[in-house]
This record gives structure tokens, sequence and C-alpha cells, in this order.
């Protein structure tokens, strides 16, 4: 008969409560590592997707704020520049009103340089420059819609007042991108019976090092200044932080969240843990009257704690893992189109030390006070209550 | 035969809320090596709280206590919960054996606080267990059991550390008839067989014919006995 034997036949002697609370310590460590992993994900979002040596040129005012059209002509001769593109937003829906991804219409000839390192298909970027209504179209957004290449789509614009009809020429290579690009010569054809399209979105500079990004932005910047749209200009990697920074207060009352059921988990198992003791103070108290000391009394009621907590983070975590790299897999193959984001979210082996390091805390600060009032009971106090 | 066993003008009070009990007063006793003695006394008088001072479990409020030339009475907790483990052991009325273990493991557990070596104290557990008639019960849980196999489980825990003296608390109240008496007989056996003193607190009238000395308690104080030195 050792210690640890004790504790663990003790566990066994309520097998029923014990599974309940490690499941209930799995269930909230699962979920704190769901919510850990988000700032990571999209952090690993911005690192996959952007990069330093493209510039974003915009409103100062904010994205909502469109610039002039002939911005784009000055921006090509700002010293630095070594390709220039533009994104004017579409609004387009597809079918249905819930069938929305990010669709621009821009230009055709410096994809291939602007977006150098995505190496796209040579013959597609020459069909997206030769075929007017040419469509390049994100491999998320193809999965999920099941789209082929050749195939006519029309998108009804939420922005313009026309329907455009495309054909997909080919794939923009990221497999998490949802985006849809089209030529802007056939959009601004399509609205020369209104009036024409003097205005674009937002401007993309690409600059040959990341170390001239900062010079070309200040000359960016003072080459508008004091016009009739002034500019802000910032590498696309702080452009998508900045971006995803308007989630950071989502992102806290998520992981409040989180953390307020782990909260709410610790007093399940501190209750669980002083049922336990409560249940047995006459063992306890005979345990005292054969001669145990406190300290092994203190360790065993914690330990008993402790391991439960212990293997329910171990549980919480390990289906964490499992379960996030699964969707992640899912979400590379294409098996789960609508995982959108979801597919992103790639949990480090440091978050799962985190939520195992969680769970321990949780069953040592549930067992600690149980615990303690056990291995202080009076023996004299608890065996007249006995008797 | 020296004494083992000493009591000096023992006195126990407590406050049970406002009232103040006078559980134990003045009682002075010498149990000698080797002794069995029972404190018998109707409900309420004391037995248990002076077994309780006798065995290092309470704290008089006055008087000495002293087993082996050592004061208990003015032992710090952890040195007489330690004094406890290597020269007492303890019989409860409802055995309390530890449900989740084995018989053995029960009979294991005071070696294993006393660091006694496992494999040694797995052969004394098992040879006390045969002792006691528990030969392949070994396995067993305490619910497997009847009370008087629970009990003889419990005699074999409270002697397995060789203690000094026995401290036995009603052991036979949950019994029936048939089991009180093998009980006592065991008792008696190993008083008789190891020389184990026993001081034994009882209700069970039978218990007169297994001890050396009966001391009477009425009202926390000691009337008269028979045989021993109250």
């Amino acid at each position: 008969m050792t210690y640890p034997r004790l504790v663990w036949k003790n566990l066994l002697r309520h097998p029923l409560r014990t599974v309940f609370t490690t499941l209930s310590i799995a269930l909230s460590i699962f979920l704190v590592c769901a919510v850990l992993t988000l700032p990571g994900a999209l952090d690993a979002i911005i690192e996959r997707s952007a990069s330093n040596l493209r510039i974003t040129v915009h409103h100062k005012a904010g994205l909502s704020y469109w610039l002039p059209y002939a911005y784009v002509h000055k921006l090509r001769s700002v010293p630095g520049v070594t390709a220039v593109n533009h994104y004017s937003w579409f609004g387009g829906v597809y079918d249905e009103p819930k069938n929305m991804f990010p669709n621009f219409a821009m230009d055709p000839e410096t994809v291939g340089q602007v977006w150098a390192e995505y190496g796209f298909d040579p013959i597609a970027l020459e069909r997206f420059r030769k075929i007017r209504n040419a469509a390049l179209v994100g491999e998320q957004t193809m999965r999920k819609f099941h789209f082929r290449i050749g195939q006519q789509v029309t998108l009804r614009s939420s922005v313009y007042p026309v329907d455009l009809t495309f054909q997909i020429v080919g794939v923009i290579p990221r497999p998490d991108s949802p985006l849809f690009w089209f030529n802007r010569q056939y959009l601004e054809e399509a609205m020369e019976r209104y009036g024409g399209m003097r205005m674009v979105g937002w401007v993309w500079l690409r600059v040959a090092r990341p170390e001239d990004a900062e010079r070309v932005m200040r000359t960016v910047v003072d080459l508008f200044r004091n016009s009739e749209a002034e500019v802000a200009a910032e590498t696309e990697k702080s452009f998508f932080a900045s971006f995803f920074s308007s989630m950071q207060g989502i992102l806290r009352v998520v992981l409040i969240v989180g953390f307020l059921v782990v909260g709410a988990v610790v007093l399940i198992a501190a209750n669980t843990a002083a049922m336990g003791v409560r249940e047995r103070i006459p063992e306890i108290a005979v345990l005292k009257s054969l001669g145990f000391q406190r300290r092994p009394i203190l360790l065993t009621l914690m330990a008993e704690s402790a391991l439960v907590a212990l293997l329910g983070g171990l549980l919480g975590a390990a289906a964490a893992y499992g379960i996030l790299g699964a969707l992640a897999a899912a979400g590379k193959t294409g098996a789960m189109p609508f995982l959108g984001p979801l597919a992103s979210f790639r949990m480090s082996p440091g978050v799962a030390a985190q939520g195992v390091s969680i769970a321990l805390a949780v069953g040592l600060v549930a067992g600690i006070v149980p615990a303690w009032n056990g291995a202080r009971l009076n023996v004299v106090e608890a065996l007249r209550r006995l008797f | 035969m020296p004494a083992v066993l000493s009591a000096r003008d023992l006195h126990r009070e407590y406050h049970m809320g406002a009232e103040l009990v006078r559980a134990v007063r003045g009682v002075s006793l010498d149990v000698a090596e080797g002794d069995y003695l029972a404190i018998v006394g109707p409900s309420g008088c004391g037995k248990s709280t002076l077994l309780n001072l006798l065995g290092g479990i309470d704290r008089p409020s006055a008087g000495t206590v002293t087993i082996r030339d050592q004061r208990l009475d003015q032992m710090r907790d952890a040195d007489l919960t330690r004094f406890r483990l290597y020269h007492l052991g303890f019989v409860f009325q409802r055995f309390y054996l530890m449900p989740a273990l084995t018989a053995l493991e029960n009979v294991e557990l005071p070696m294993a606080e006393a660091k006694v070596e496992k494999r040694a104290r797995r052969e004394r557990a098992r040879t006390l267990l045969s002792y006691v008639g528990l030969d392949g019960r070994h396995a067993h849980r305490p619910a497997q059991l009847s009370g008087g196999e629970q009990q003889r489980v419990a005699i074999a825990r409270a002697v397995v550390t060789d203690p000094d003296l026995l401290v036995a608390d009603e052991p036979t109240g949950d019994l029936d008839a048939r089991s009180a008496v093998e009980i006592l007989t065991l008792l008696r056996e190993l008083n008789r067989a190891f020389a184990k003193t026993v001081v034994m607190v009882t209700h069970d009238p039978r218990a007169e014919r297994f001890v050396d000395a009966v001391v009477h308690l009425d009202k926390g104080v000691l009337v008269n006995g028979t045989g021993g030195t109250p």
C-alpha cells in the first residue's frame, strides 16, 4: 500500500463523480485552449497572407472613403515603387445575399508583379489579361461554391447598379483566400451609362526591399498632403494587423468569457473536493488517531484534486489539439469549406501546455481549502460527531 | 509488573453550547504491562472521553497521562501523533476501515506511515490477517466482509506496528453475540499470547469474563473496580 495507490483508490470510489468532474474540467480546458489559440491564429493569418513588400495606400479618413483614380498614375512615378495595382470594392453577391465573398475590380496587368510571391499560373495570368470579363478566384471561394475554371459566374453588385458575368480563368493560389478579382475596365465599361467611374478604393504598391517601404510610404503621404483626399500608407502586414485589431474588443470578451468558465469550473471542482473530504471525515479522523501526520493527509487529499484536474486538462488540451488540427486539415483539403477562418486555427504545443497548467492550478486551488481543513481536523471533535 | 499506562488526577472539561461539561473528574489509574482492563459504565458517563485521554487523541484539562515514562499531556501535536503511530493501537466500534482498500491494504496502512519497507509490511500484514482468521479474505474490501470480519481486520491494523497499548472503544458494540464473543476472545488471545496491554471501553456484560480487571465510571468519576489498580 503506497500513498499514490491510496489516492488512486479514493478517486475510484465514486467513479461517476470522478468522470464527470474530469470531463467538466476537460471541457473548460478545451474552450480555454481554443480561446488562447485565437490571437496566435490571427497573427498566423497575417504572417501567411501579408507582406512587408506590399504597401496599401488608402484615404486618410478610412477605407470607406475612396480616392481619385488619378492617384494610381501619380503613384507609379514614386521612386522605389516597382509595381502598382488597386482595389475597388464591388460588393458582388452570388445567387443569394448570403453568398458573399470579397470581390474587387483591379488591374490585371500587374497582378504577377504586385503579388509575385503567390506563384500564379502564367497561363491563368495571361488569360486574366486578355479576356475582358476574366476573374481570378481564391481557393477557398472555389471550394466553397464548387467553382470550376471556365465557369461563368454572375455577381449582383451591392455598390454599383450592375450585374456582371465573369469567366473564371484561374485561381489565386492561397488555400485560405476568399478573394475574387476581376478587370476594372470591365466594370468601367458597364458603368459608362451611369456616368462612369472615377474613384478607386485603395492602391497597392510593390517595393523591391522591405527597407524601402518606410521611405516610399513617407513620400506617398507627402505627395498628397493638403490635396482633396489625403492618404495614409502602411505595409500590408500592418494594414491587416490594424484591421484585425478592430477585433481585439471581441477577442477580449471571448477571453474573459473563457476565463469565467475556468472560474466556474474551479468552484465546481472545489465543491466536489469539499464534498469528498466531508464524506471522509470519519476516515481522516481515524487516520489521524492511527498516527498519520497532517502532511501526508494534506498531500493525498490535494493529490486527488490535482490528479482529476490534470487528467481533465490533458484530455481537454488533447481534444483541442486534435479537433483544431483536424479542422485545419479539413480546411486545407477543402473538405469543409464552411469552416472559414476556423481552418487557420492551429494550436501550438505552448497553448496546450498553458491549458494543462491552468487545469493543474484549478485542481490545486480547488483542493487546497478542503484538504487543509481535512488535515487540520480535530480528531476528538470528529470522533465525537461519529460516536 | 511495571505500569505501561499511568493516569493521575485526570480532568476533562469542555463547553457544549453554554453548558460546561465535566466529562472526566479526577481519574487516576495504573495499567500494568500485559493487563486487559475494561472500563464500564452507563452511557454518557465519560468512558470514551477517558479512553481518548488515555490514547493520546485528546488532551486533559488537568492531570497527567504517562505511557512508558513519556508524558502525553506535554507533547506537541506532531510528537503525539508520531507517538500514537508507534506505541498505541486503536480499535473502534464501527471499525472505520478504508472502504476503497482491501483487507490487506488496510492492515498495511499504518506501516506505510511508519515507513516500513514494502515487502516487510506486506508480509507482516498477511501474517496478522492469518492470525485473526482471515486467510483467503486478504483481497476483500470492507463492504465484502461481515461486521465480525471487519473488526478482525481493524484489530490486525491496530497491532500491526506492535504498539505498547491497545485501546478499544466499544469493539463489540456493532456486532452480533457470536461475533462479539469471537472479538473478545481474539483480544484475549492477543493479550495472553503477545502480552499486549489492552484497555477497553464497553457496555458488553460478557466482557467481564475475558478481562483481568473492570473499572466502573460514573459521571466521570472512577467509582470502584475488580482487579486492576484504580
